[in-house]
């Protein structure tokens, strides 16, 4: 198993895994999204609160708001030895106070630790006129995609089938083909219909063009044939700032790795053979 | 409000609302401010093209 990096920063990442099975390349996009843990808001304790929105509509766009989080220094919930009951190792507390007139961002929220910060500092929370006041008090915690989509570190997380477009001895240049992809990918070049140049993971497997190609009156069979590769695929990871979309990955591996290790023991432990 | 996140992707786009705002009234194409602000799925870009902020209409009630 390969993987290759066609693009590779903290927000996004574009990369080719080769000589996986279907089952693992789902297993690794379905890792990504649920089981890499982040910070988010989950409690809010709300001591005033004037304006217009109400406590639970505030609570909820608290909630969505991507924070900064350090793997190292925090752990998930679940594993943490409070037991889920929120301690300084898997919460982080922020608090909030202001009155209008002005635009409540998220950097008004003042957080406990320094480096556990709103990914953007200027998401609007709510809009105060004057008279009116907003005191509350939330705490993160380290969870899971599985609970609720705000601890997803991804935003697009998906991934599809390496194309192969094979144009057979029949093509004639008529470029039917060529004017029907959406995405652009195929020239006229010479005598002969071309895939332009490194436009080919772009192919999204429409197969617009073999239909054009057959209603030329080419006969049964298309000149250009596009199919899939079945153990290559492109992945498209987009993180939303908590996270650099590397940590993603490699916590989602770490995640998957560790799950077949479990299996394998308790698979050893029904059989009955502890050999190693 | 505008919404913190896309409703489909869950990109951020709330942080891009006010210069789109402002420049939309100033008579640029959306087009164009949308590109400029990052947004290419056309999930996210519905978001700002489509929402209606009324909370200055709810303001007045507590």
């Amino acid at each position: 198993m390969e993987i290759q990096f066609a693009s590779l920063d903290d927000a996004a990442s574009r990369f080719t895994l080769s000589g996986a099975s279907p089952a693992f390349a789902n297993a690794l996009r379905r890792a990504m999204i649920a089981d890499v843990p982040t910070l988010a808001i989950e409690d809010v304790r709300i001591y005033d609160n004037t304006s217009a929105l109400f406590d639970e509509m505030l609570a909820h766009r608290l909630g969505l708001i991507p924070i900064t989080t350090d793997l190292t220094a925090y752990q998930s919930r679940d594993a943490c030895s409070c037991n889920g009951a929120g301690c300084p190792a898997c919460s982080v507390t922020f608090t909030l106070s202001a009155e209008g007139p002005k635009v409540v961002v998220s950097g008004d929220l003042i957080p406990q630790d320094p480096k556990a910060v709103p990914v953007h500092a200027a998401i609007p929370i709510v809009k105060l006129v004057k008279g009116q006041k907003l005191v509350l008090e939330a705490k993160a915690v380290v969870a899971t995609g599985k609970e609720h989509a705000k601890w997803q570190p991804t935003l697009v997380c998906g991934y599809k089938n390496h194309p192969v477009i094979t144009i057979g001895d029949t093509c004639d240049a008529c470029g039917m083909c060529v004017d029907e992809c959406p995405r652009e990918i195929l020239t006229v070049k010479g005598k002969k219909v071309a895939v332009a140049a490194g436009k080919l993971s772009e192919c999204s497997l429409c197969r617009l063009c073999e239909r054009a190609c057959i209603s030329t009156g080419i006969g049964e069979e298309p000149a250009i044939k596009v199919s899939a590769e079945p153990d290559r695929y492109i992945f498209v990871v987009e993180s939303d700032g908590s996270l650099p979309v590397k940590e993603i990955i490699k916590r989602a591996l770490k995640h998957i790795k560790g799950q077949s290790d479990e299996l394998e023991h308790k698979i050893r432990e029904i059989s009955g053979d502890d050999k190693k | 409000m505008i919404p913190v996140r896309c409703f489909t992707c869950g990109k951020t786009i709330s942080t891009a609302y006010e210069e789109f705002k402002q420049r939309q009234s100033a008579g640029e194409d959306p087009k164009k401010i949308l590109d400029d602000l990052g947004l290419t799925r056309y999930c996210c870009r519905r978001m700002l093209l489509t929402h209606n902020e009324i909370i200055d209409e709810l303001n007045p009630y507590q």
